[in-house]
């Protein structure tokens, strides 16, 4: 029988293998042959990123470090170390145990005794020395009380420097204030380093935003012809932010790399230097600060490009 | 029969100046009209409202059953698929061959139609406007008449319900003019309305087709196919 048409629809899988095609092609294709086209001007843009991103790596792995150094101290704080008069009776201090371990604002109270006290500062740098350099045992025997809050510290060291199994010279360790300095320290340090981030940020996503302009400013006939023949919207405007989170994505991955490469470096070079000095920082650590440094880049190359395209692309 | 083009009490002003006062017209399917006037009458400023370059100040413009004057600025391209443009400067895309150029227009208009079936189209229309050997030549390597022709395939090859053309022999011989002309008659013949805008006082008075005259923005004379020429004025009297 001649002259039937038959008429079936196109396999569906064949369709979405059509549109992927051609939305890889206009959006991702042409973004990546733009940008190495421009890549002149995106080159100032891909550079001050990669600075930016290095230096935000840099300085989340140091705020990380110190976050991990004052917990330390914090911990350190709330742990109060009460030292024994030389001499004092057992049932004085099993009073004073008594008085703390009862008392709500105390977590834990455990006794130390003079051989274990110099057992433990000989581990500590510098104290051997001075334990060797005296006669006998110079380190008093102490009740090592946990606060429940480092607010508490102060009031259980007024209630135990009185008491007649304390030392009067050196009743304990707390420090009024040292908590305290090294928190405006850090707190100082933070803003600090907040404030030049926001500073490289900005500057950064100024320096996107101008590349992304000259690139919409210099293919302003291909947008206007490409919108005239009707392109949609996400067609014109897609290309522009990939090219933006293609320079975010490149930048974030050498800033990443090098965040990594240099912890690792550090870790390396003196481990214990290292791990005194930066404590928590591990190589997983290092790996997720490298992976959030590329998310960043990738956001930020993308979303300062998306700006610059709602600003200068009419529609 | 619907009106494919229907402008209805339309204004456009920039800043205190009227570009265009109070127009109203309407175009059926296949018919053919020029749009003449002298420089500033508003030719170009009807022709960017038809396509939704610029909106109305007030008044409303229906293109094939779309409202361009309240259309959202996400969906001014799917008006732009109902309407295939010819400019005077052709507005192709350099680095892309004719073919490329044509099938361009096709593809972002439906992502479904493959490269296959986009270069087959693209093609066709090529062929139909005498230029089926030159579809790999790049733009710089045709003649202004052969760009035009690029073009005229380019907004045709959707099928659109209606193609305007800004001065579209502008930059062209009279020869070639006349082989446009003929072009743009022959794709109103299959019921496509076609709306030029042009200066070109020897094709509109030849042509004796539907003639539109815009005079400081206002349409002051639509004189109907046939009653064109010298003595057109006894058919507007």
């Amino acid at each position: 029988m001649a002259g039937v048409v038959v008429k079936g629809r196109f396999p569906r899988r064949r369709i979405i293998q059509i549109v992927t095609a051609n939305v890889f092609r206009y959006l991702f294709r042409g973004a990546a042959r733009n940008w190495f086209r421009n890549i002149g001007s995106t080159a100032p843009a891909l550079s001050s990123m990669t600075l930016l991103l290095l230096l935000s790596g840099l300085v989340g792995l140091v705020g990380f470090a110190l976050h991990n150094l004052e917990q330390a101290q914090a911990a350190q704080a709330s742990l109060l170390h009460v030292y024994m008069r030389d001499g004092v009776p057992a049932a004085d201090v099993d009073a004073l145990w008594d008085r703390l371990a009862n008392d709500p604002r105390v977590a834990s109270v455990t006794y130390v005794t003079k051989a274990e006290a110099l057992a433990r500062a000989q581990r500590i740098p510098g104290l051997p020395q001075l334990a060797a350099a005296s006669d006998g045992n110079p380190f008093p025997a102490s009740l090592d009380v946990r606060v429940r809050s480092i607010d508490d510290a102060s009031a259980i060291d007024n209630l135990v420097r009185t008491d007649i199994a304390v030392d009067p010279l050196d009743p304990t360790s707390y420090d009024r204030g040292a908590y305290q300095r090294i928190q405006a320290v850090l707190f100082g340090l933070a803003v600090a380093g907040f404030a030049f981030l926001s500073l490289l940020g900005f500057v950064a996503v100024t320096v996107t935003m101008n590349s992304i302009r000259a690139a919409i400013h210099s293919r302003r006939d291909e947008v206007n012809i490409m919108q005239l023949v009707g392109a949609p919207r996400w067609m014109v405007r897609g290309p522009f932010v990939v090219e933006g989170a293609i320079t975010g994505a490149l930048s974030g991955g050498a800033a990443g790399v090098i965040t990594f490469g240099l912890a690792m470096a550090g870790m390396t070079a003196g481990p214990a230097a290292f791990t005194q000095f930066a404590p928590g920082i591990t190589v997983t650590v290092a790996a997720i600060a490298a992976a959030v440094v590329f998310a960043a880049g990738l956001g930020l190359g993308s979303g300062s490009s998306m700006i610059s395209v709602r600003r200068h692309l009419e529609s | 029969m619907r009106p494919i083009l229907e402008l209805t009490a339309v204004t456009r002003a920039y800043g205190p100046c009227l570009a265009l006062d109070d127009v109203n017209l309407a175009l059926e399917p296949g018919e053919l009209t020029f749009l003449v006037g002298p420089s500033g009458a508003g030719k170009t400023t009807l022709l960017k409202l038809i396509n939704r370059e610029i909106r109305p100040t007030s008044g409303k413009i229906w293109v094939d059953g779309i409202p361009a004057h309240s259309l959202k600025a996400s969906r001014v391209s799917q008006l732009r698929r109902h309407v295939g443009v010819v400019f005077q400067d052709f507005k192709l895309l350099p680095r892309l061959t004719a073919k490329e150029n044509v099938a361009l227009a096709l593809q972002v208009g439906d992502l479904r139609i493959s490269d296959d079936e986009a270069s087959e189209r693209a093609m066709d229309a090529l062929d139909a406007v005498g230029l089926g050997d030159r579809g790999a030549a790049f733009p710089h390597q045709l003649s202004g008449g052969q760009q035009q022709r690029v073009a005229v395939a380019r907004a045709v090859v959707g099928q659109p319900r209606l193609l305007i053309a800004d001065e579209p022999t502008g930059n062209l011989d009279l020869e070639t003019s006349w082989q446009m002309m003929d072009l743009f008659a022959d794709i109103a013949t299959f019921g496509t309305a076609v709306l030029i805008a042009t200066h070109n006082v020897e094709i509109v008075t030849r042509l004796q087709r539907r003639v539109m005259t815009l005079v400081q923005g206002r349409l002051v004379r639509d004189q109907p196919a046939g009653r064109t020429g010298r003595m057109a004025w006894l058919a507007s009297s």
